[in-house]
């Protein structure tokens, strides 16, 4: 028997690791999309990396970290930012460097500053790209973190695993269900986001 | 008092000196030993053909283009000592392709510099609507609009208003009203000609078309190959041009046109079915329509003929008020193509009107404005 206190806990502990990574993962891409922009070297790296990324086994990358930093909370985090990151700096950098040379041109011409360009001329017009990224990161997040329960990171992922184990498809469920849920509830959570980042814009 | 705020460099401008300017990509000149003063408060006109150097002469008095030698002052002032940025933030700066920034709203791109230099909410609105208002956008309508919202003649009305923000005593315009339609920017260019005499800054203006800078320029010069072949006044330029290139670009020939044998039908500009509105028509559809057809001006019709004229500043005064375009049309005054220009322009000056329609079997046939045809005949 599965108690809701169970699935509540597991559930909390799900979202805490998601988005630690996720917010994590923002704070760094949107500054190494930023440096992307300044050093083409770094942007075929990250764009060669990101591609590359995409193509390595969620379960790979899980397993990979365990006999380079263990188990545990963090390692999971690491695991699944691993995968997450890369999205996130990808469309970020593409929404930077794809806005009009005019725009800037105009924007020097009005005399800002380099760094006032990018925070109020350049980040803004990334928002549709980067925010594209952040849910694809975030769905991918939610499923890798499912995974890393085998090494330790608690969460929903833990239900599944006994479940699988006890042969039990009500506790496997009592996992899998929620974890459903969370990819609608994350996607909602960084649509509203935006919506707020860009008020009153028509589409 | 904010900190923030950048020191004003100048009040206003006594003169602008190029001297001995120079500017080069690899082997090409783009801009060739020049020189040129400009006077605080003359409205000065740079033309050429593309690649003449105009615009690059133009970037370089706001260091978007650094030159390689030479000096530029302001009132006795290198602009190579003042930071590039408070520099520009002294002059206004507006552009061909405009420039509004898609994802503010008209408030926050004409406001963005003064909130950049720590003015308060109620400062930058209250500048906001004294700027919409001076470039003829009710500001009640149009300042939370966003730019793609608006039509190509209002975005540029923005553009001016934006230029116009830290009330600089500088413009750099570069062919501002280059995108647009040739009836929009002859409405525009007689506005800014108004503006002009208002706003009474020293303006430097980048065109390629010669009736543009007669109609505006107090002075102009005349650029080819990164040179400065001459600068005067449009009468110096006409009476005595330094050579063949700017005896063909001001086309002295012109003035021995002879005016009493001309005509109406041949001085006039063709009209469009898109200027042409139906009596019955509610004002804010011919809003709409105007906006979409990128026109300011229309000529109202009724099943019998012509019915007057509407612009649309007046039809934003009526919006939502439930008139017709009817209602509001005002009286214009009208010609026939066999008219002659004299006559014409005789009764438009006595009425002190600028523009009339020409009807030809009781349907508008073009229009008639008479500082173009004074160009022409000059």
């Amino acid at each position: 028997m599965v108690t809701l206190d169970v699935i509540a806990a597991a559930t909390v502990e799900h979202l805490v690791l998601v988005y630690t990574t996720l917010f994590l993962s923002i704070a760094i891409a949107i500054p190494l999309a930023f440096a992307s922009l300044y050093s083409e070297r770094l942007a075929f790296v990250i764009m060669r990396f990101a591609n590359l990324a995409q193509a390595v086994p969620s379960f790979a990358v899980v397993a990979i970290v365990v006999p380079l930093i263990g188990i545990g909370f963090t390692p999971a985090v690491i695991a699944i930012m691993l995968r997450a990151l890369l999205p996130i700096v990808k469309n970020t950098y593409i929404g930077l460097s794809s806005i009009d040379p005019q725009l800037i041109d105009y924007a020097k011409g009005i005399g800002l500053t380099d760094w006032q360009i990018n925070r109020h001329i350049r980040l803004p017009n990334a928002y549709p790209p980067m925010f594209a990224g952040i849910k694809f990161a975030a769905i991918l997040a939610n499923s890798i973190a499912v995974l890393t329960a085998i090494i330790g990171s608690g969460g929903l992922g833990e239900l599944v695993f006994e479940g699988l184990i006890s042969f039990s498809t009500e506790r496997l469920l009592a996992g899998a269900l929620p974890a459903i849920g969370l990819a609608l509830f994350l996607d909602m959570s960084f649509t509203a986001l935006e919506k707020r980042l860009t008020s009153g814009q028509p589409r | 008092m904010k900190t923030t705020q950048t020191q004003r460099l100048f009040d206003r401008i006594e003169s602008i000196r190029l001297a001995n300017v120079t500017k080069k990509y690899d082997d090409r000149f783009a801009v060739d030993d020049l020189n040129l003063e400009i006077k605080g408060g003359e409205l000065l006109i740079l033309i050429g053909q593309s690649g003449s150097g105009k615009t690059t002469t133009l970037r370089m008095i706001n260091r978007l283009i650094e030159l390689d030698e030479g000096h530029i002052t302001i009132n006795g002032q290198d602009i190579m000592g003042f930071d590039p940025v408070k520099l520009r933030r002294n002059i206004g700066y507006v552009i061909q392709n405009i420039g509004l920034f898609p994802h503010m709203d008209i408030h926050d791109n004409i406001g963005l510099v003064p909130k950049l230099e720590g003015w308060s909410e109620g400062e930058i609105s209250g500048r906001v609507e004294h700027l919409l208002d001076f470039v003829a956008l009710p500001h009640e309508t149009f300042i939370n609009r966003y730019p793609r919202q608006l039509s190509g003649g209002q975005q540029q009305r923005v553009g001016l208003a934006r230029a116009l923000a830290m009330d600089p005593p500088l413009l750099l315009m570069d062919e501002p009203f280059g995108a647009l339609d040739p009836l929009l920017r002859r409405q525009l260019q007689d506005e800014f000609v108004r503006i002009k005499h208002e706003i009474g800054r020293t303006i430097v203006f980048v065109t390629h078309d010669i009736d543009e800078a007669f109609k505006l320029g107090d002075r102009i010069g005349i650029m080819d190959g990164g040179k400065l072949v001459q600068v005067g006044t449009p009468e110096e330029l006409i009476l005595a041009p330094e050579n063949e290139l700017v005896a063909s670009i001001v086309d002295a020939d012109k003035k021995f046109k002879h005016m009493d044998t001309l005509r109406v039908k041949d001085m006039l500009s063709h009209l469009d079915d898109k200027y042409i509105f139906e009596s019955g028509m509610g004002v804010d559809q011919a809003l709409d329509r105007m906006a979409v057809n990128n026109v300011e001006i229309g000529i109202v019709c009724d099943g019998s003929g012509l019915a007057g004229q509407v612009e649309m500043a007046d039809l934003l005064r009526s919006r939502d008020e439930g008139k017709t375009l009817e209602d509001i049309a005002e009286s214009s005054i009208v010609f026939s193509p066999h008219d002659s220009v004299a006559m014409a322009l005789g009764e438009l000056k006595d009425r002190g009107r600028s523009v009339a329609i020409v009807m030809e079997n009781e349907r508008p046939f073009g229009l008639f404005f008479s500082d173009e045809v004074l160009l022409k005949l000059i």
